[in-house]
């Protein structure tokens, strides 16, 4: 048993308006500069729809993540020849016009040009060639709030199975909205493709990231991101990616996105797991059971032997605690309200989403409804489970289905508790929480208080470095800390 | 051409070139070694760079390990074939990929010019490297017919020069005396080409990732300690 501790991420759907505050935030502080316009480290997805870059969950366009080939892992773009047989030109990897022309508004000519004939405009400038652009064909949220006809919506992976004529009608359509930032998986792609070696997954808190200094171009960690969430700076001709703002959670804060999150849907925690698994656990040969084997790997930070065993391999006791408090393993292992977001790429990602709750169908009105005791029957919501799971559990619907349950009964729990001041423990019947439980989870879910949502341990940044040796050198050239590994590297090259 | 002008660029300027190229690619090694990296341009338009890059790198690539057999003595080869055989095969293969190449690079030069995004994109360095390798291998392929038909001795001289370059021999330039416009024109820009090598961006085939083939398994976890 190798014990490592990751940062993960939740978000509860439930809660999203898709007011896009976290992708604004995300933007303004990694990247706003030349070259990375078109980037959002952090985007919002209306769904149902292609998303950003288009199609992205195709993976028989795009050939992000693994595939299986008889028991065996390899990356769908190929094997190591297979990548860099394409070194010179990657076939997979999106273009610009994939995701969108950056643009700006010249909004100069306002104040300083001279007296117009007509109103005045500021027109859309290509921030590619300076150029007047005639027409904005896209945005990364060019879908936002289902806009655009359902024909070019439906392209959506997740319809997969679904009858999607029926939900194309306007009486039938739903809308849920999808923040997306990088996984951090365990078991990544864009690490295993990228030949240079400069992309590497930390040991200590498991965010993946890309060595600037490394990475030398080859470009193949674009496509091989199933989630597409390594991004080309056409500028320095390097990648880049979301960095799960780790200078903050160094330092025990919580992400920008997360912190920004008006919604206070996002939740930050570590999770104990055993990566001598990982292996095993990305090949299980059926996709199904990818989201049961990935709860499987995860270790109990609450069971002595694993606390005894991880303090054995060196992980401290401040991250210990973090873990035992973690709101994801609350959200992942006790109550099954959370999901890996795509299970079927064999990524093992590790940022994961509570599924939207979504209106009982009309039918409730004309008492046809099906009632399952007190509850609303779950297969009468608005949303149907089946695209849910396509999204969540490679397309199992049970796991989903238990899931929107109970937090349908945590409502009709607390519902009884708060309104009719008299409590219904019927409602929590059948569904596996007891009422502790249950008021711990809407505690967690509805409250949401600060303290709760972001559990994060500092790092140790006193085991990489003795700093007390630089003290009073920092940022003069002979003392400067991060300058000590320069003549290291001589022909270092790859 | 004039005895004095032979000699300067076919004995002294290769050991200029070659100083004036180790000196910049060490240097440039350690002092700016991240900016040594391929400078793709394929994420804004890619409509003709799969064919031209794979055409331009598998043919310039074959075409340089072609160079390479100027190297070997000629006692070495002569255990398996003759110069006669060699100089077919040379002709063949050379042919082949540098017409390869060449087609690349029109496909990458027209594309650098004429995409309204990459050329914007495009500094001097970009548009005066891509037309110098095309010059260059232009010239190369221009050679071929004079390669074909002049005497063998002629052919063999090529190997001798490079052979008596890099063994410091100092009467290497007269080997080349005879020989026609093209091939000089064709080495003096080949030195140029070594002699900026370490500036520009032809560096990144330094960087190839050899060492991906090397790594156990896939997956990278780095230590903080």
């Amino acid at each position: 048993m190798q014990i490592r501790a990751q940062i993960a991420m939740v978000m509860n759907l439930d809660k999203c308006i898709g007011c896009h505050t976290c992708s604004v935030t995300c933007k303004n502080v990694w990247t706003s500069r030349k070259g990375v316009e078109y980037v959002w480290f952090n985007n919002v997805e209306t769904k149902p729809g292609i998303g950003y870059p288009d199609e992205w969950e195709n993976q028989d366009r795009w050939k992000g993540g693994w595939k299986l080939d008889k028991e065996r892992l390899y990356p769908k773009m190929g094997n190591k020849t297979g990548i860099m047989k394409n070194i010179f030109a990657s076939p997979t990897m999106p273009t610009i016009d994939d995701y969108y022309e950056p643009f700006t508004f010249n909004y100069s000519i306002l104040h300083k040009g001279s007296k117009f004939k007509t109103p005045p405009s500021a027109r859309p400038h290509s921030m590619l060639t300076g150029k007047v652009m005639e027409k904005i064909e896209k945005t990364p949220n060019w879908e936002d709030d289902l806009g655009g006809e359902f024909e070019k919506r439906s392209k959506d992976m997740n319809f997969k199975d679904v009858p999607k004529d029926i939900y194309g009608e306007f009486e039938n359509s739903f809308i849920m909205y999808l923040p997306r930032i990088c996984e951090h998986c365990l078991n990544p792609t864009c690490v295993a493709v990228c030949p240079s070696g400069a992309i590497y997954k930390r040991e200590e808190d498991g965010i993946v990231l890309i060595d600037q200094e490394r990475c030398r171009g080859w470009r193949q960690c674009v496509s091989g991101c199933p989630y597409k969430k390594v991004y080309f700076n056409w500028e320095t001709q390097k990648s880049e990616k979301c960095t799960f703002c780790y200078p903050r959670i160094e330092a025990g804060e919580s992400t920008i996105c997360s912190e920004s999150c008006v919604g206070r849907l996002r939740y930050i925690g570590i999770m104990l797991y055993d990566a001598d698994k990982i292996k095993e656990t990305s090949a299980t040969p059926d996709e199904k059971d990818l989201y049961e084997e990935h709860l499987n790997i995860f270790l109990n930070p609450h069971d002595p032997e694993v606390i005894a065993e991880a303090r054995k391999q060196g992980i401290q006791q401040n991250i210990l605690d973090a873990a035992a408090a973690s709101p994801i393993y609350k959200m992942a292992i006790d109550w099954k309200i959370a999901f890996p977001l795509h299970p079927e790429y064999r990524t093992l990602p590790m940022v994961w989403y509570v599924p939207p709750l979504s209106p009982i169908q009309s039918a409730a009105h004309s008492q046809t409804i099906g009632m399952n005791g007190i509850l609303p029957d779950v297969d009468d919501m608005r949303i149907s489970h089946k695209y849910l799971a396509n999204l969540f559990t490679a397309g199992d619907e049970k796991p989903v289905k238990e899931a929107l349950k109970r937090m349908l009964a945590m409502r009709a729990y607390m519902r009884s508790k708060t309104v009719d001041k008299e409590v219904n423990t019927k409602v929590l019947e059948g569904i596996g929480l007891t009422p502790e439980q249950t008021e711990k989870m809407y505690h967690l879910l509805a409250i949401a208080n600060y303290g709760d949502r972001f559990v994060i341990p500092t790092s140790h940044r006193e085991e990489a470095k003795n700093v007390f040796q630089h003290q009073t050198t920092g940022g003069y050239p002979d003392g400067d800390i991060s300058d000590t590994d320069k003549f290291k590297n001589l022909f270092g090259g790859i | 051409m004039n005895t004095y002008i032979n000699n300067l660029l076919f004995t002294y300027l290769p050991h200029i070139s070659f100083a004036i190229f180790w000196f910049g690619l060490i240097t440039r090694l350690i002092l700016a070694n991240k900016t040594v990296q391929a400078q793709s341009t394929q994420l804004l338009a890619d409509k003709r760079v799969k064919i031209g890059s794979n055409l331009f790198h598998v043919g310039i690539i074959m075409v340089f390990f072609g160079h390479l057999t100027l190297f070997l003595p000629e006692e070495l080869y002569h255990l398996v074939m003759t110069t006669e055989t060699k100089r077919i095969i040379a002709l063949i293969l050379g042919s082949v990929f540098g017409t390869m190449a060449i087609v690349g690079m029109v496909i990458l030069v027209t594309r650098r010019f004429y995409s309204p995004r990459i050329n914007y994109n495009s500094n001097f360095h970009d548009h005066f490297i891509l037309l110098l390798l095309l010059v260059e291998a232009g010239l190369g392929m221009s050679a071929i017919a004079g390669t074909a038909t002049t005497s063998i001795e002629q052919y063999a001289a090529l190997g001798r020069w490079a052979q008596a370059v890099i063994t410091f021999q100092p009467d290497a330039g007269a080997l080349l005396a005879g020989h026609s416009i093209q091939y000089k024109i064709h080495i003096v820009t080949g030195m140029l080409i070594f002699m900026i090598f370490p500036y520009t961006k032809l560096m990144h085939m330094l960087v190839y990732p050899f060492a991906y083939f090397f790594r156990s398994g896939y997956q990278l976890v780095r230590r903080r300690r």
